[in-house]
């Protein structure tokens, strides 16, 4: 029987020993009015990292005086662990940053505050009324936009020959002239398959992945349409999975690729010499320009935030809305700012990357950022790829694709 | 006669060598072509040519991922993460092995048994139950609580591989030490687990390998970049984007690999009793 | 002394018990729970019983899509611990010749794919051996004068991409547990066996298969499951979000993780995945059958 007991000490023993174990993190709670104690905002982001170092830059900079310091960190598929811990007060991030298309989802869960709350709305007067008005959900403000982007074209000086052409026969004509899949060399590549990749085609032909009322459009004659046009170019464009491409770009492969600027850092470290081309320059067979989407990127608030920090959340967004942020964005990472003071700046207004998106953004159609929209990338791909790669029927893969997203969309209710 | 005999054995061992030298050679094709671009340049990373050996050999890659890369903190991690998780899940599995294995009673069967449907569950499902016992228990973003994760789904493969060992150890042993006057749990500690050090060495190699493999619970259960297991670390690392240092994560991989290699050397010569239930005849 | 003898085992077992029913046994629990109500995006915090809706329109999942991904995993089960069990038998058979000396370099050779995170051999497989640019397989067949090949692109050859990248990653364990089984078998057997007359697959038969089916049993069963339950390698090789490589392959995991966590329904998809439990309980009441021969 003393063995027994001895047994189930050692147990409770293990079990406390867990209970007890010290939190990896430390919370920094901060007393409203007391300025000596250093706060730090965390904030979520899944992107580019030399992106968020400028920030964090320029913020941290800002506010100095005031011992307010943002913190990013990096979170592999951030939208899920957003969802689990959004509205955890301990391990939730005081802010995130990500494009503006999950917000819909975010704010039905109940998970952000809105800026309002926190900000007078003349903070983001000076920014582009389309970054704005993505950052909105039923005409409330939770998203600061930062910046913004678009697909370009982005091409290798060396290689690349003569003009970018101006028509999308064109530059069939061209790819199909230059590229050597056997041999590993490619005209342009382009993610094929990729919703997000695919959107110039798409909302060029007129068609649409998902409209307003959250009806998706996967089935609409112009969206298959612009699949099926799709599908000659992405036959000449390699895997068309994101590393693949980048790589083939990198390293001398591709002459071309179609991707925004979160390449370039890239790039540049790659030594290629290279030059951009906005994609609504190049027009489709019906005369649009091709029309990606715009992804507008920016920071929103978490309702956890509010109880301890909401001062310096306030002072972050208002230090993260100033116009110099774009500038240093601009100029480091070739970022179009969302604040259009940040145009001022004459090296900025002259960047080609930017002046390209900015080109761009004229045509393109801001993603949508209904709820239903995180639900529409899996159906497009699926599409996407069952025609470009087993040559399905671009009718039959849109049917079903259309009702694979209904379905989507049926169960989240 | 036994010339022939000689002969043709020895065909068959020319045969096999060059058979299982070639199988090797094949089994080793990936390994090798990660050595390979692990110590190549920047440039040919990705698309090299197709030979096995590096055009530029260089160390470089080796330097960024140890020393630009929290790469030895992770390793400590996964360590501790390691060495916590084989604690917890032998302090749990070897007394109930024990008990399955040397008394019959009530509920034996069905509990052996509802181990391995539960055991059948899988358990990315379960991941959302898992995120709110660790929230309700004050566990995210902690070891503790990734340990007592991998513990518990790995404390059926132990029980099981435990008591199948037991189950070898006779009887008439542990009468020997019970004359003496031992009680269960002397027994145990004394007799039973020496007898069975290949099992529990074995069963804890498992749950090594387990522990360092797993990636989904590290990186959804710990927030903290710093806290990260290797496989966690270097899943977050490289889930989206590897085009840009391919050849440094192939650099980890093999430096990360090489831990559970250097304990399998350790570790050979009980794995072939240790893996079999009751492998040894006494 | 009856009664101590009642008590005391469980005791013993406690410590995995509570263990096991914190991991393992709850979030069925709680996941049956969750199944009841309307948990979703629209009722993130305020969700509430809502009977056996769920269920309703979770059966309805059942269908021509689940029925082929519970194919796909019957296939994926069976032959792979087909292939397990008779290359890793043969292999270990043929480690273990007489006068073979470099059994051991050979036997840590093939050991090493195991000792490989499981997370990176794939994406290792993935981008070195796969892919159609970069990958090895491609590289030598343009080498050779042919096509490239893409391995993921439908489901019938990814499927056995998949397959091949499983069997890399273990066959080494099979191969350890039954070189091991085979240490155990009385030498003695086989020579009387040979005075005998008995022939070389005789002896296999009739000697070394009975002899290790009761070692490797334990070891055959867990690793079953496991390939049962794989759900990194379908996953990571061919469906992860932004990297689909045009093969629908399903198996019911990655059918439940798809069709429950694509929506961020969570009541309907802890519908799903208690469907899918029971559904296992149904699949290991046949695979009992053989350990009840264990245990006995």
């Amino acid at each position: 029987m003393k063995k027994a007991i001895a047994l189930i000490l050692a147990l409770v023993l293990v079990l406390s020993l867990g209970a007890c174990a010290p939190k990896q993190q430390q919370d920094n709670p901060q007393q409203t009015g007391d300025q000596a104690k250093p706060v730090a905002v965390k904030i979520w982001h899944d992107g580019d990292e030399n992106i968020m170092n400028t920030i964090a830059e320029q913020v941290n900079a800002k506010l100095a005086d005031e011992k307010i310091t943002v913190e990013f960190e990096k979170k592999t598929d951030m939208a899920s662990q957003l969802r689990l811990y959004g509205n955890d007060p301990v391990n939730a991030p005081d802010m995130y940053f990500y494009a503006h298309d999950v917000l819909g989802s975010f704010v039905t869960m109940d998970l952000l505050a809105p800026l309002t709350d926190l900000v007078d709305a003349s903070l983001w007067k000076d920014h582009l009324p389309m970054t704005v008005q993505a950052g909105q959900i039923g005409g409330t403000q939770y998203l600061l936009p930062v910046y913004f982007e678009t697909l370009i074209l982005l091409y290798n000086k060396n290689l690349w020959k003569g003009e970018i052409p101006g028509t999308t026969e064109e530059l069939y004509a061209y790819m199909k002239e230059n590229t050597d899949a056997a041999a590993g060399t490619y005209a342009l590549v382009n993610q094929h398959t990729n919703a997000y990749n695919v959107s110039p085609f798409v909302n060029g032909f007129g068609g649409f992945i998902i409209n307003a009322d959250g009806k998706p459009g996967f089935n609409d004659p112009k969206t298959i349409a612009a699949a099926e046009y799709n599908r000659k170019f992405g036959a000449l464009q390699a895997d068309g999975d994101y590393n693949t491409v980048t790589t083939l770009f990198n390293e001398g492969k591709a002459a071309g690729i179609i991707g925004g600027p979160w390449l370039v850092s890239g790039i540049e470290a790659a030594g290629i010499s290279y030059g951009v081309a906005s994609l609504s320059d190049i027009k489709l067979p019906n005369g649009n320009g091709l029309a990606p989407f715009s992804g507008v990127q920016g920071v929103g608030v978490l309702k956890t935030a509010l109880k301890d920090k909401k001062d310096a959340v306030a002072k972050v967004l208002t230090a993260m809305a100033a116009p110099e942020v774009g500038v240093a964005l601009a100029k480091k990472s070739g970022c179009a700012p969302a604040n259009n003071l940040s145009y001022n700046d004459a090296e900025v207004s002259a960047n080609p990357i930017i002046s390209a998106i900015q080109k761009t953004a004229a045509t393109a159609q801001p993603m949508p950022n209904i709820p239903e929209m995180g639900s529409m990338w899996g159906p497009a791909e699926a599409m996407f790829t069952a025609i470009n790669k087993n040559g399905v029927d671009p009718a039959k893969a849109g049917a079903d694709a259309q009702a694979a997203a209904e379905q989507a969309i049926a169960d989240m209710h | 006669m036994k010339k022939k005999k000689d002969f043709r054995s020895g065909c068959k061992l020319v045969v096999l060598n060059v058979f299982f030298t070639v199988l090797c050679l094949v089994v080793l094709v990936p390994i090798l072509y990660a050595l390979s671009v692990s110590f190549s340049g920047k440039g040919a990373a990705l698309s090299g040519g197709l030979s096995l050996l590096p055009e530029n050999p260089t160390l470089e890659n080796y330097r960024t991922i140890l020393f630009d890369k929290p790469f030895l903190l992770w390793l400590k991690n996964s360590a501790l993460l390691s060495v916590g998780t084989i604690a917890v899940a032998m302090f749990c599995a070897i007394p109930a092995a024990y008990a399955a294995s040397r008394w019959r009673f009530a509920g034996r069967t069905s509990m052996l048994r509802m181990l391995l449907v539960l055991n059948a569950f899988p358990q990315v499902l379960s991941l959302f139950a898992l995120f709110r016992v660790l929230k309700m228990t004050g566990l995210l973003n902690a070891h503790a609580g990734l340990i007592m994760i991998y513990a518990g789904s790995m404390c059926v493969f132990a029980i099981w591989n435990l008591k199948g060992y037991f189950d070898t150890i006779p009887r008439s042993i542990e009468e020997a030490a019970r004359m003496d006057g031992a009680g269960d749990l002397s027994l145990i500690a004394r007799v039973v687990l020496p007898l069975a050090r290949p099992a529990i060495i074995v069963t804890c190699v498992m749950v090594l390998i387990t522990v360092w493999n797993e990636y989904l619970f590290a990186t959804t259960f710990l927030l903290d970049k710093n806290a990260y297991s290797l496989a966690g670390g270097l899943y977050q690392l490289q889930s989206n984007d590897y085009s840009r240092n391919w050849s440094v994560f192939t650099a980890a991989s093999m430096l990360s690999t090489l831990p559970i290699l250097l304990v399998f050397f350790k570790v050979q010569k009980y794995m072939v009793s240790g893996l079999t239930a009751g492998g040894v005849k006494e | 002394m009856k009664q101590k003898m009642r008590i005391k085992p469980w005791l013993y077992s406690l410590p995995a018990l509570i263990l096991i029913a914190v991991v393992l046994v709850f979030p069925i629990g709680y996941t049956a729970y969750i199944s009841f109500t309307n948990m979703n995006l629209y009722h993130w915090n305020d969700y509430h019983l809502i009977g056996f809706a769920n269920y309703a329109r979770a059966l309805f999942k059942l269908d021509a899509g689940f029925l082929s991904a519970l194919l796909t995993t019957i296939i994926w089960t069976v032959l792979n611990m087909a292939i397990q069990l008779t290359a890793g038998f043969f292999l270990a058979l043929a480690l273990n010749a007489r006068g073979l000396r470099l059994k051991r370099i050979y036997k840590t050779a093939l050991m090493i794919p195991w000792a490989v995170p499981a997370y990176l051999s794939i994406l290792l497989w993935r981008v070195g051996m796969f892919n159609t640019e970069f990958g090895i397989l491609n590289k030598l067949l343009v080498l050779l004068g042919f096509e490239k090949v893409d391995f993921l692109a439908n489901n019938t050859i990814a499927f056995c991409s998949c397959m091949v990248l499983n069997l890399w990653m273990a066959l080494p364990f099979m191969i350890s547990t039954i070189d091991g089984a085979l240490q155990s078998v009385d030498r003695n057997l086989y020579e009387s066996a040979t005075l005998d007359g008995a022939g070389f697959w005789s002896q296999i038969w009739r000697i070394t298969v009975p002899a290790i089916k009761p070692i490797i049993a334990p070891a055959a069963v867990m690793t079953t499951f496991i390939t049962f339950k794989q759900f990194d390698i379908i996953y990571l090789l061919t469906q992860q979000r932004g990297y689909m490589t045009g093969a629908t392959l399903n198996t019911v995991i990655t059918y439940a993780h798809q069709n429950a966590f694509a929506s961020n329904n969570y009541g309907l998809s802890s519908a799903v995945s208690v469907l899918l439990f029971l559904l296992i309980i149904a699949f290991s009441m046949v695979t009992n059958r053989s350990l009840k021969e264990e245990s006995a």
